[in-house]
């Protein structure tokens, strides 16, 4: 297959003063047809910087960038803009503009110089809209609907657009947790149904890992790339964490913070109930996997018909509590 | 049309009819006042109104400040001072007679590039600095600026240059004569139709630059053609009637409440329609207090203007938007 995007000898940054800043250098990779791609890294390594050099709204310091086989710097603007649409962090706040409207901007690389819509505009933009699953607030104001709605008008307008690429800055920042899961997973659908090649920034390495079939690891000193699966299984995403206190459980797929141990604990148990009262167990800092022979506590989890019931031994005395909590406030 | 009829000198509404359609009233002097006082006054404050409305909301877009104004950031003072450069700076030199339809032209054209000038050194500071208010503080700064050089100007400018200006200064609606007319509207006309070419730009200009330039647009052209408009059209009606405040802030804000979009397509048809008409009222509010007092044109503007100024600046307390 041919990529779509292809990046040669990339150097993006911006320039202060007089004097050109890399933030990236010599980056070397491609972007193939219907992909979704996902690029993280630190605030401040040039994520932003990367995706807008993209999208042709700054400059590379050096190297080239092609879409198509073609160097984005040859297409004309208008015909440029039917290729990538982008979505930035910045929000739009205008008063009197429905959600309906701001779709409608999409179009306006197909439109004459009075902006007008065509019947046939008129139909990719309600189209877009339902893509979305937005329909029902169409006429919304979009100073009334959720940060999350509001995202997914903003891909909506890059689905008018109708470009091949979707280019977007940090679209979960400001969002919660299942905001943040559903726009990315409508990332992930658009690439499967639409055919869309899609980039996406992010420091929210455990919702990329979810859904991008490709991630761009960009750090201080190196780039790496590769599905995130790959990277697991090749440590590369626990050495991102080297440095810091996080810890990757490749287990589990999710990050934790490096905890002091302060003890042993022989737990016994089964079920749900076991994994949970691992976790708050390993939150107070045991270590519950070391076989070992002086646990400083021992838990035993004991179901009986409807209830869940903990037994401590603790310093030769037995307790029995009735949830996790209790258990966990008396250990402390 | 109520703005021709009532004036300080009573005429009855038959006449008036009959002036309009250049009938002989009877009374030579009626038909004097009316076609060459009244009637210039009334499309005077059609095309300030329209003007001063249009080049608001292009600033509001542009900008994205929803204070922004043609008086407010000092474009009108800096129409002032292109203005006075030619009155009090080089009349001399070339010897050029205010009145003419030279010198009208010269006039016109030295305030497009004075408010051009202010309107390019409040863009190059919006560049770096992105607060409504600190934009709108060192707006004023410019017009206090271009005010004092405009003083500095005067004192050191000879009796018949002085004169001039002074009479230039005092300019209000009721001052534009035919030969101003001349100018004024195939100015104000080729401003607005500028504007009207700039809709599509401005509409995306209300995402902001970046999603814009990513929609296709060629951002520093448009910046350039839509200052053009603006400039044309706060210029021109500062070159003639002198500052006339608070319209442009005010009306954008007022069709947005009325027609409740964004879509400039249809504020800037409206800012036309309801700039004129405001301005026409305020002309007629004016001339109440009867007695052939006429109170300045710019009082009254304020009067209405302010309040409304106001008001975004309490509502901009919650959401800072255009």
């Amino acid at each position: 297959m041919i990529p779509i995007i292809q990046i040669n000898d990339l150097s993006v940054g911006f320039k202060d003063g007089t004097e050109k800043r890399n933030v990236i250098s010599s980056l070397n990779t491609s972007v193939m047809p219907g992909e979704l791609i996902g690029i993280i890294g630190q605030n401040g390594i040039g994520k932003s910087t990367l995706l807008r050099t993209i999208a042709r709204l700054q400059q590379p310091i050096s190297g080239e960038i092609l879409i198509h086989n073609k160097n984005i710097s040859l297409y004309k603007r208008s015909v440029f803009a039917q290729k990538i649409s982008f979505v930035s962090t910045e929000i739009v706040k205008l008063n009197h503009c429905t959600v309906r409207n701001l779709v409608a901007f999409g179009r306006s690389p197909y439109t004459n110089w009075f902006g007008k819509n065509s019947a046939a505009d008129e139909l990719i933009i309600d189209e877009a809209i339902d893509m979305v699953g937005l329909s029902a607030l169409a006429s919304r104001n979009i100073n009334q609907i959720s940060d999350g709605e509001r995202q997914r008008v903003m891909i909506a307008r890059t689905l008018a657009q109708d470009t091949d690429i979707i280019v977007l800055d940090e679209p979960t920042a400001f969002l919660d947790l299942p905001n943040k899961f559903e726009v990315v997973h409508l990332l992930s659908e658009l690439t499967r149904k639409k055919g869309k090649t899609i980039l996406f920034s992010s420091h929210d390495l455990t919702i990329a890992m979810k859904e991008a079939d490709r991630l761009w690891l960009i750090m201080p000193d190196k780039f790496i790339e590769g599905s995130p699966e790959d990277l697991v299984l090749q440590h590369q995403i626990s050495d991102i964490f080297k440095q810091t206190r996080l810890k990757f459980d490749p287990k589990k797929g999710d990050f934790g913070i490096r905890r002091k141990t302060v003890g042993s604990c022989k737990l016994t148990g089964k079920g749900n109930a076991f994994i949970w009262t691992k976790r708050a167990l390993e939150r107070l800092g045991f270590d519950t996997e070391t076989e070992n022979s002086d646990y400083l506590i021992e838990v035993n989890i004991l179901e009986k018909k409807n209830a869940v019931l903990w037994q401590l031994i603790i310093n030769n005395q037995i307790l029995t509590f009735s949830s996790i909590y209790d258990l966990t406030r008396h250990i402390k | 049309m109520a703005d021709i009829f009532f004036g300080s000198v009573h005429i009855p509404f038959k006449n008036i009819v009959q002036a309009l359609t250049f009938r002989d009233t009877g009374k030579d002097e009626w038909n004097l006042i009316i076609l060459n006082f009244r009637l210039p006054k009334a499309i005077t404050a059609i095309l300030a109104g329209a003007a001063l409305s249009v080049s608001g909301l292009q600033m509001q877009t542009m900008f994205r400040n929803p204070l922004a104004g043609p008086y407010i950031l000092g474009i009108s003072a800096g129409a002032s001072l292109g203005v006075a450069v030619v009155l009090l700076g080089f009349s001399t030199f070339f010897g050029i007679q205010t009145g003419g339809f030279f010198a009208n032209w010269l006039i016109v054209m030295a305030a497009w590039f004075g408010a051009g000038f202010v309107l390019l050194c409040i863009f190059l500071i919006s560049l770096r600095v992105n607060d409504v208010m600190t934009i709108l503080i060192l707006g004023i700064m410019f017009g206090s600026v271009c005010t004092a050089i405009i003083s500095v100007l005067q004192y050191f400018s000879n009796e018949v240059q002085l004169k001039s200006f002074v009479i230039w200064s005092m300019g209000s609606l009721s001052n534009v004569n035919g030969s101003h007319l001349a100018v004024l509207i195939p100015s104000v006309l080729i401003g607005l139709i500028i504007g009207l070419l700039t809709i599509k730009m401005l509409n995306l200009m209300l995402l902001g630059e970046n999603y814009a330039r990513s929609m296709g647009l060629n951002v520093q052209l448009s910046r350039f053609i839509i200052f053009l408009s603006t400039s044309i059209l706060a210029g021109s009606i500062t070159a003639f009637c002198g500052p006339i405040g608070f319209i442009g802030t005010a009306v954008p804000h007022v069709c947005r409440m009325l027609f409740k979009t964004s879509d400039q397509k249809v504020l800037m048809i409206a800012c036309i329609l309801v700039g004129s008409l405001v301005l026409l009222i305020s002309d007629l509010i004016s001339q109440l207090p009867g007695n052939g007092v006429i109170l300045p044109i710019n009082t009254i503007t304020s009067l209405l203007g302010i309040p409304v100024v106001i008001w975004i600046i309490f509502k901009n307390q919650r959401i800072s938007s255009i």
